[in-house]
């Protein structure tokens, strides 16, 4: 049994639902529609970043250090498969381990996988969960991409563990980009304000309102003689 | 040991002994009455009077009800009797050899292997639709005649050798080979356990290799409801895909998803079959109908609960690497990882602290820049 050290990996799994009870026909088709988004999805991912496993009732892509693009990997097969393929979709961030006979036979195995399994288990189809530890990864390849990931819930596996799960949402980008402006106009203008207190408290009203008014006389006639000089050099 | 000293049991005349088993002996025996030679099948019976009693009742239950299968691919059961603490079954007696002994021999060619299937699905088919089960199917009892006919021998015997070996904890002794995990988990069960054992007669006749096989008992009990198979094509890459499909269908740990009935599993061993000889496959009128239904037999024991998902049983978590992608880069890089790979790939994902959010994440790094700005704009305004 050849096998190398356990490694940190994101396993995508596209489990397609209801397999196992189609009709043996009906899983051949159903197999070969897999095997092309699979192929279409992970066009986009270097050969050296991807490990296509097959599973029972789908498939795992196991991607070597590119969190995000085991994310797009994974939205871009859902949207592929929307058409026919009752799929969904669970990525884990775990540990996966090369094992084999050394006679061709090689597979991988670990935890990253099993958990993946799992998730996939649990998302309905045409939907994608992803694991708390896969939300780390995506925070720790490209922080603030894990805040697009809403929390799903808590759901115990057969093995009586319990998964905290997260599901993707379109807006949230959106609306987390808008709160942090909103954010920092007010910081802003807080900052801005304390400013203005700070000095009030110090100085003392009337003098800081002498004190701006004279600041506002000395910087407007700054700025009409810098427009009149400006004027002067477009005349000439 | 059951022959008697006038060389007769019953109204059968004993002509020779075919062999032995763990319940008593086969005997060739001749009827008399019919001028037929039979094989006589002899069960000791327990010297316990009130044990003999009710294993002599069940006896009688089971073979009647074998008696009533008559079927191509079923051996006919004759007559049954008792005769001084022996019970005997008269049945057909075959010329040819068990399934046992021609996997001795390696692997049967693929269309040999699938007719062979198929034949014995359509028999517990038509079994399991008057509602027998026969809970034993295994080569040892899978006859195979002259031209390619199977016939499946015991039917409801099994039930009796359970018995038989029960221990006072009630563990099942005997081979669990061919056992359906629920089998193995001594849940009651019904014909998708047949269904499951006559999986792992396929794939050991199209692999020549041991699916469930391990060191002592309970390691074999532990890969009948754990382990999961390779698909054969990958023993065997000439064979049709199709046949993964159907043996990882007969072979499903959780009754609910495999095979519901034995004709449905015929109908794809057909296909399987045209698709080896290179053919349609022939749609029979019957054969149509037998696709679609989808018989039920209810378990013998009705209180207890369905059989368990093994998914609640435990999860393998090796994965095959796929046929149709070529992993091989990746596979390289996972094997002999480069320096920068071994950092990136050997540790788990690490917090993001604060000044490496504000570097990479736009939302607050624009808070940070908006503050930054009101300071420098505070300052000028007022400093």
């Amino acid at each position: 049994m050849s096998t190398s050290a356990s490694v940190y990996a994101s396993v995508v799994f596209l489990k397609v639902h209801e397999f196992a009870r189609g009709r043996v026909s009906e899983q051949a088709r159903l197999r070969a529609q897999l095997e092309v988004v699979v192929a279409v999805t992970t066009a986009e991912l270097a050969p050296s970043s991807r490990i296509v496993l097959d599973a029972s009732d789908g498939a795992a892509i196991v991607v070597l250090a590119d969190a995000p693009g085991a994310l797009r990997l994974a939205e871009r097969a859902l949207n592929a498969a929307a058409a026919g393929l009752p799929l969904s979709a669970g990525i884990n961030h775990g540990a996966v381990r090369l094992a084999g006979d050394g006679k061709g036979d090689e597979g991988l195995v670990g935890d990253g996988i099993a958990v993946a399994a799992n998730v996939a288990e649990f998302a309905a189809p045409s939907c994608l969960l992803i694991s708390r530890s896969f939300r780390d990864a995506l925070a720790d390849a490209a922080p603030g991409l894990e805040s697009s990931m809403l929390t799903a819930g808590t759901f115990t596996d057969p093995g009586l563990r319990e998964h905290e799960l997260f599901a993707p949402d379109p807006f949230a980008a959106r609306r987390r980009h808008r709160r942090y402006a909103a954010l920092a106009v007010a910081a802003a203008i807080a900052l801005f304000g304390a400013g203005a207190g700070v000095r009030i408290s110090v100085e003392g009203q009337q003098r800081f309102v002498d004190r701006m008014e004279t600041k506002y006389r000395d910087t407007a006639a700054q700025g009409e003689r810098y427009l009149r000089g400006l004027v002067e050099k477009v005349k000439f | 040991m059951a022959k008697k000293k006038s060389g007769q049991i019953g109204r059968y005349k004993i002509l020779g002994e075919l062999g032995r088993g763990a319940m008593g002996v086969v005997y060739r025996a001749e009827d008399p009455a019919l001028d037929r030679v039979v094989a006589l099948k002899t069960i000791l019976l327990t010297d316990d009077v009130e044990g003999r009693e009710e294993y002599q009742t069940r006896f009688f239950l089971e073979a009647k009800a074998a008696g009533k299968l008559t079927h191509p691919h079923i051996v006919t059961t004759y007559d049954f009797g008792e005769q001084d603490g022996v019970a005997y079954l008269a049945m057909e007696l075959l010329e040819g050899t068990d399934l046992r002994a021609r996997i001795k021999q390696g692997a049967l060619a693929a269309a040999d292997a699938v007719d062979i299937a198929k034949q014995v699905a359509e028999a517990l088919g038509f079994a399991h639709e008057r509602g027998i089960v026969h809970r034993d199917i295994k080569p040892g009892n899978i006859m195979l005649l002259p031209r390619g006919q199977a016939k499946i021998m015991d039917f409801g015997l099994a039930r009796m050798r359970v018995a038989d070996h029960k221990t006072a904890t009630g563990m099942v002794l005997g081979t669990p080979k061919y056992m359906s995990p629920e089998q193995v988990a001594g849940s009651p069960v019904d014909n998708r356990s047949d269904i499951f054992s006559l999986g792992i007669v396929l794939y050991e006749m199209l692999t020549g290799a041991r699916l469930f096989a391990g060191e002592d008992m309970p390691q074999i009990m532990h890969n009948v409801t754990h382990a999961e198979h390779e698909p054969p094509t990958r023993a065997n890459p000439a064979l049709p895909a199709m046949l993964d499909f159907v043996v990882a269908r007969a072979l499903k740990k959780d009754p609910a998803v495999r095979y519901q009935d034995a004709y449905e599993l015929a109908a794809d061993l057909r296909t399987c079959l045209a698709e080896l000889h290179g053919r349609t496959a022939p749609a029979g009128k019957g054969e149509a109908s037998a696709v679609t239904k989808t018989i039920r037999i209810e378990s013998t024991n009705g209180r207890a609960p369905p059989a368990p998902a093994v998914g609640a049983i435990a999860v393998d978590t090796r994965l095959p690497l796929s046929r149709q992608f070529n992993s091989g880069v990746a596979l390289l890089r996972l094997a002999s990882p480069a320096r920068r790979d071994r950092d990136r790939l050997g540790r788990a994902p690490r917090p993001v602290g604060w000044l490496r959010r504000l570097r990479r994440d736009a939302g607050p790094r624009l808070v940070f820049v908006a503050l930054v700005a009101a300071a420098a704009a505070t300052y000028i305004a007022f400093g």
